[in-house]
């Protein structure tokens, strides 16, 4: 009597583990299914043991499942799948239906030869892990960290690049003209007066201007130029593509845009300008530092001038 | 910690052997699996401590950029017994011969498929040498799943990110000849101290049955 009931033991656990639990002849023909497989299958064990697997699953990949059981029995050695690659075997739903945000149960496989006493394989043994919590949990870190990316390379207030960010994707920008040909022009500008606004009318107009100054910009752009924030009231934009000629199209737009419509805030009209200085790359021996030394003296040429205008480092008299 | 662990020249003679062994029975799994000829070499086998991977693993692998897959073997006996972990190294072009040959029902390879052969390759590599190995040592062997350490990295950050708890390391060099097709991947099979000292006997005891 002892045997059986060491027997039914290990189907008990069988039964209470976890883990799906199955094992196949080399015919695919299922002769262990437990309970966690009746369960998310919603298939007993009289229902599909000793039936072909995948007439019982047509949905499975076959032939990929047969590469991986074919490594089994020809190498005599372990396979495994992980959802990061394959999300899962069975289609199963989950336990966090709610609360998940994924479909299907994520799924991490082992596939184990069973040997016979002769040292064949007789069996394939495969056991599923509920990995759902895992991918869930790695997904929202994969967001999360997406989402400091772009925090690290934005300005709070303005939601435009910050300078690090910009400096580098135009010394990029730079360094692919410098490479394989092609143009790229660089306006500076500045609003004009600002200590005066802030004096007058306190940080917080000063903050309104930055935001309203940086959607115009945003407007006045293309899809392509790159903006960002250079300094607390310069900013800078890159126009790839671009010669000096649309480059002081450009500058002529933003310079009307700005000075057209006062800024609003809590009542008030706040007059605001700025004043453009603008560059364009000439030369493979050209460093973006070098252009953005050009644009800031020509924006000093632009102030010195009068403000609200532009002025192209080219044209600056010498 | 330990001393300087090294193999006498019986112990070394004898580990080749059952190396170039196991690298046949590996290389006639490996034809019955992927159908195509394949033809390992004798793995040239050293025994490094583990500060020298970085020098080892740059004089070994002459490719800028490289892929690497780990995966840990484990014995009944604990970390008593043969015991560690598999790095199996591909430079991207041998890998990307070896994807071409390998390319599942001719579909295109993504990502996630480039990944699932790189684990896949891995593990098979590891399987039928080591099962090999272990085998003729009278030794059984279990294994977890492969993960990837990386893609498209420079050889320097495979350990990197590692903490290196292994004193020594086992490293074992294997080219490959597929067809027409020649291109070589590197294991490199990291054992703690115990392991490797637990292997000198086996080897020992193996050498006395001889």
């Amino acid at each position: 009597m002892a045997a059986p009931a060491a027997l039914s033991l290990l189907d008990r656990v069988i039964d209470r583990v976890d883990t799906g639990i199955l094992i196949v002849d080399p015919e695919m023909r299922i002769q262990l299914w437990n309970q966690f497989m009746v369960t998310h299958s919603q298939r007993s064990a009289e229902e599909v043991l000793g039936k072909n697997l995948f007439d019982c699953f047509p949905e499975l990949p076959q032939r990929w499942f047969e590469r991986k059981l074919n490594g089994v029995l020809i190498l005599k050695n372990q396979a495994f799948t992980s959802w990061q690659q394959r999300p899962f075997l069975f289609r199963f739903s989950h336990n966090r239906q709610v609360t998940g945000g994924v479909e299907h149960m994520y799924q991490d496989c082992t596939l184990t030869p069973i040997f016979d006493d002769a040292g064949e394989v007789a069996y394939v043994c495969i056991s599923i892990k509920d990995v759902t919590e895992v991918g869930i949990y790695e997904t929202r870190l994969k967001q999360a960290l997406a989402q400091l990316e772009v925090a690290s390379h934005t300005d709070g207030l303005t939601q435009l690049f910050n300078r690090s960010h910009w400096e580098e994707r135009f010394r990029q920008e730079v360094a692919r003209v410098q490479r394989y040909g092609g143009k790229v022009t660089l306006l500076m500008f500045d609003l004009d007066h600002f200590k005066k606004i802030n004096d007058t009318w306190g940080h917080q107009a000063g903050d309104e201007v930055l935001r309203c100054v940086s959607s115009r910009l945003r407007r006045a752009l293309r899809n392509v130029d790159v903006a960002g924030r250079y300094g607390g009231e310069e900013f800078c934009v890159f126009l790839p593509s671009t010669e000096l000629a649309g480059g002081e199209y450009v500058a002529e737009r933003i310079r009307k845009t700005m000075a057209r419509t006062p800024v609003e805030h809590e009542g008030r009209s706040i007059s605001i300008s700025v004043s453009l200085g603008i560059t364009e790359f000439r030369d493979p021996g050209q460093s973006h530092e070098q252009l953005i030394k050009e644009a800031d003296a020509a924006l000093y040429f632009a102030k010195e001038n009068g403000r609200n205008r532009f002025a192209c480092f080219q044209q600056l008299p010498r | 910690m330990s001393n300087a662990l090294t193999f006498n020249e019986d112990q070394r003679d004898c580990l080749q052997e059952i190396c170039n062994v196991a690298m046949g029975q590996a290389g006639d799994s490996l034809a019955r699996l992927l159908n195509v000829f394949i033809n390992l070499s004798v793995p040239y086998i050293r025994l490094i401590k583990a500060e020298e991977v970085h020098q080892e693993l740059r004089s070994l692998i002459n490719a800028p950029q490289v892929s690497a897959v780990r995966q840990a073997f484990y014995s009944p006996q604990g970390n008593q017994g043969l015991c560690g972990e598999s790095i199996v190294i591909f430079s991207d072009a041998s890998f990307q011969e070896l994807a071409h040959l390998m390319a599942f029902e001719g579909r295109e390879l993504d990502a996630r498929a480039e990944q699932e052969l790189l684990l896949d390759i891995s593990n098979v590599l590891n399987g039928a040498c080591l099962n090999g190995i272990a085998q003729q040592l009278e030794e059984q062997l279990g294994y977890s799943a492969p993960s990837l350490i990386g893609q498209h990295i420079p050889v320097e950050q495979i350990l990197d990110k590692e903490k290196l708890t292994w004193e020594h390391a086992l490293s074992i060099k294997i080219g490959y000849t597929l067809e027409n097709h020649a291109f070589q991947c590197d294991m490199l099979m990291l054992m703690p101290g115990a392991a490797i000292s637990h292997l000198m006997s086996v080897l020992d005891q193996f050498l006395e049955d001889f």
